[in-house]
């Protein structure tokens, strides 16, 4: 379909209500699923059950090369098909559904500039920790990967990812880091989060916006997964109020049916 | 060809850059006078000291290396000549030279052995640009190819190419850009042994399949199969051929049954597939011949997995039920047409030679025309119920169509069609091509 066909689409699309059997897709949740993966999902989730939005979470084993843009999670709402956190924000908002229109324009700047720090650092602190530290590569990365194909494609599949991983994180200067720096950096990021936070029940005070939502996944999923070194985890549990922050999303938005 | 020179008397020629892959250079020094001598060269022993390349302008060295470190490990004088021969063919299989030539010669210079040979490559590397323009059929397509290549772009072999392509089905233009490599998403290993009237063979197939969606709005259904797999296969053709010829034949029957099993031997996808083709053929009054055809095929995903789209079967278009959409009959999901598990297709044909038969003896042997009765099914079987049911689901919804046309025969393999077809007994969601249809390719029905 050409271009202009396809926004056309979008904008039809767009004026749809939002429908009842809206499905989310990531890899097997048991198995197969790693930490940047999960923690990506999980904040598109909390960011749909904070609209109110209902969707369905559904695992396959191919989820990455079904999705549009290589990258988990993506949603399926009616015939249209979108992944990553950014642009189903962008989507939701065309159906109307918005968490943060209070805002205004500095405080969207603001957070816009907290959801770049939270990708920029936390994100791929994650994947450099799963690819590139070679015991957790070796002992959860590469099985998990490859664990739903037969060999000798699992082995070949898994070794491409981390050869691709690698090759991102020389790219953008974190090839040369070690472990130590890399826990450092989350640190800091951490502890700007937990700065910005403060005493506030959430980022922009009263109400959950997108930020809430990233942080929330990233955070929890980390405490929550078992790695090799519990070093990251411990990291986030010394900023008490970004775990009192967690629990409280936790509770508010995943009583019913933990994910 | 190429030439392969081998002088023992004169000094080797030094023009142009000279890339020798030893560290020692050749001095240019003057020659003293040598007596030919006559000896037996074939078993005499011999070191090869120094392989040179020259003429090497933007290619890479290191690129090189490889081809030719072959060429080192030759140990007598007929050796040389067969390792510089496959290194030739290496070099030029690169793609990246126009013309290689070999020289043999004696080892020149201080450290020169008695019995050291120096091999030197005399290539001629392509030009930056090239332009090509060419005509292509494929099954049920032509279209006309421009293409404009710089091969050789970086120094290691790499090729960026243009292609505009304008055809029948499609235009479409594309950049590309790749490095050579060494890995096959395919191998096969195939034995093949006539026994009696009929012909065996066995083939293990390791495919390591890669789906992926080309475009964004490809219907669900299709997105839901990318991914990769690997499908590990083992499978067994008959055939039994007593035509007279594979493409306009007028007598005799084919009888092939080809039977695939996957998932025993390692591998992803899991099934056993049935498929067979008969084929009759009787000549009639007048130079006329009668062509029966019958086709079939059944797919038994095994192992409780429902079964691969790049697995099923796909039915329409002119190789096979003419008058409808290539692979347009069946099951399809907005759109795009997933295939099935089972099918069935039958044909009556009566070929006659053009009428008035001009160019008889010659060129007009190439042609005939058809007249055409085709009509199949496909579908997804329910595997619980019994046999009848199944003949049931195939013999409901049957796609027919008739028509006539002209067909030329391409050498003995391949065959062209255009034809004026009705379709018949159309189902949502079938696509037709009711009218003039072209049709290009190997096997029809």
């Amino acid at each position: 379909m050409s271009l202009p066909a396809e926004a056309f689409m979008s904008q039809i699309a767009a004026a749809e209500p939002w429908p009842e059997n809206a499905t989310l897709y990531q890899p097997l949740k048991e198995d197969q699923i790693l930490l940047s993966d999960c923690a990506s999902s999980l904040a598109v989730q909390a960011y749909l059950r904070m609209c109110g939005l209902p969707v369905q979470v559904v695992c396959r084993v191919n989820a990455e090369y079904m999705s549009p843009s290589g990258k988990i999670p993506f949603i399926h709402v009616g015939n249209q098909v979108v992944s990553e956190l950014g642009p189903i924000v962008q989507f939701t908002k065309a159906k109307g559904h918005s968490l943060s229109e209070a805002l205004d324009d500095v405080q969207r700047a603001e957070m816009k500039a907290y959801m770049e720090l939270v990708n920029n650092m936390l994100l791929t602190a994650e994947l450099y920790i799963q690819w590139c530290d070679d015991a957790t590569a070796t002992e959860i990365s590469r099985p998990r990967y490859s664990s739903p194909y037969s060999w000798p494609l699992s082995s070949i599949l898994a070794y491409q990812k981390q050869w691709e991983v690698r090759r991102k994180m020389n790219a953008i200067g974190w090839g040369g880091k070690t472990l130590e720096q890399v826990y450092e950096d989350v640190s800091q990021c951490c502890q700007a989060l937990s700065q910005r936070l403060g005493t506030q029940p959430y980022f922009f005070n009263k109400h959950p916006t997108e930020l809430d939502a990233l942080v929330f996944g990233h955070l929890f999923t980390i405490l929550t997964t078992r790695l090799t070194s519990a070093e990251l985890a411990e990291r986030i549990k010394s900023y008490s109020n970004l775990l009192s922050f967690c629990r409280r999303i936790e509770q508010t938005y995943f009583e019913d049916k933990r994910s | 060809m190429g030439t392969v020179h081998a002088k023992s008397l004169d000094p080797l020629p030094m023009h142009g850059r000279d890339l020798s892959v030893n560290p020692d250079d050749l001095v240019e020094a003057p020659e003293t006078e040598q007596e030919a001598k006559q000896e037996i060269l074939e078993n005499k022993d011999v070191v090869v000291q120094h392989v040179n390349i020259q003429g090497l302008g933007r290619t890479k060295e290191d690129l090189l290396g490889y081809e030719i470190s072959d060429v080192f490990h030759a140990k007598n004088l007929i050796d040389v000549m067969k390792k510089s021969h496959i290194a030739r063919q290496k070099l030029l299989r690169l793609g990246i030279f126009k013309e290689v030539e070999v020289l043999i010669d004696t080892s020149e210079g201080t450290d020169a052995l008695p019995n050291g040979l120096d091999v030197t490559f005399e290539v001629t590397e392509v030009k930056r640009l090239t332009g090509s323009y060419n005509t292509m059929v494929g099954n049920n397509e032509g279209s006309m190819v421009l293409g404009l290549k710089l091969p050789n772009m970086f120094g290691r072999a790499e090729k960026l190419t243009f292609q505009f392509s304008y055809g029948t089905k499609e235009t479409s233009y594309g950049l590309s850009f790749f490095k050579p490599q060494n890995t096959n998403t395919v191998v096969t290993a195939t034995l093949n042994f006539p026994l009696g009237w009929t012909n065996h063979t066995l083939k293990w197939e390791g495919v390591w399949r890669e789906l992926g969606c080309l475009a964004r709005s490809a219907s669900f259904a299709v997105r839901e199969e990318s991914g990769h797999s690997l499908k590990s296969a083992l499978s067994h053709t008959v055939s039994v051929d007593s035509r007279n010829s594979a493409i306009f034949p007028s007598r005799g029957a084919l009888l092939r049954l080809n039977q695939e099993l996957a998932g025993y031997t390692g591998g992803d996808a899991s099934f056993l597939k049935e498929d067979f083709e008969l084929q009759l053929n009787r000549r009639l009054f007048w130079d006329s011949v009668l062509s029966a055809s019958l086709w079939g095929g059944m797919l038994y995903p095994l192992g409780g997995q429902p079964s691969c789209i790049a697995d099923r079967f796909y039915l329409g278009g002119p190789t096979s039920v003419r008058g409808f959409g290539m692979y347009s009959i069946g099951p399809q999901s907005e759109g795009d047409y997933l295939g099935g598990e089972a099918y069935w297709a039958g044909g009556l044909h009566l070929y006659t030679p053009l009428p008035f038969r001009p160019g008889k003896g010659g060129f007009g042997d190439l042609f005939r025309t058809h007249f055409f009765l085709n009509a199949g099914n496909l579908c997804n079987l329910n595997y619980g119920e019994g046999p009848r049911a199944h003949l049931q689901k195939l013999a409901e919804c049957i796609r027919w169509s008739y028509g006539a046309g002209i067909v030329l025969r391409l050498g003995n393999i391949a065959r062209l069609e255009l034809n004026y077809c009705v379709p018949m007994g159309v189902q949502s969601g079938d696509r037709i091509c009711d009218g003039v249809q072209f049709g290009a390719g190997i096997r029809f029905l």
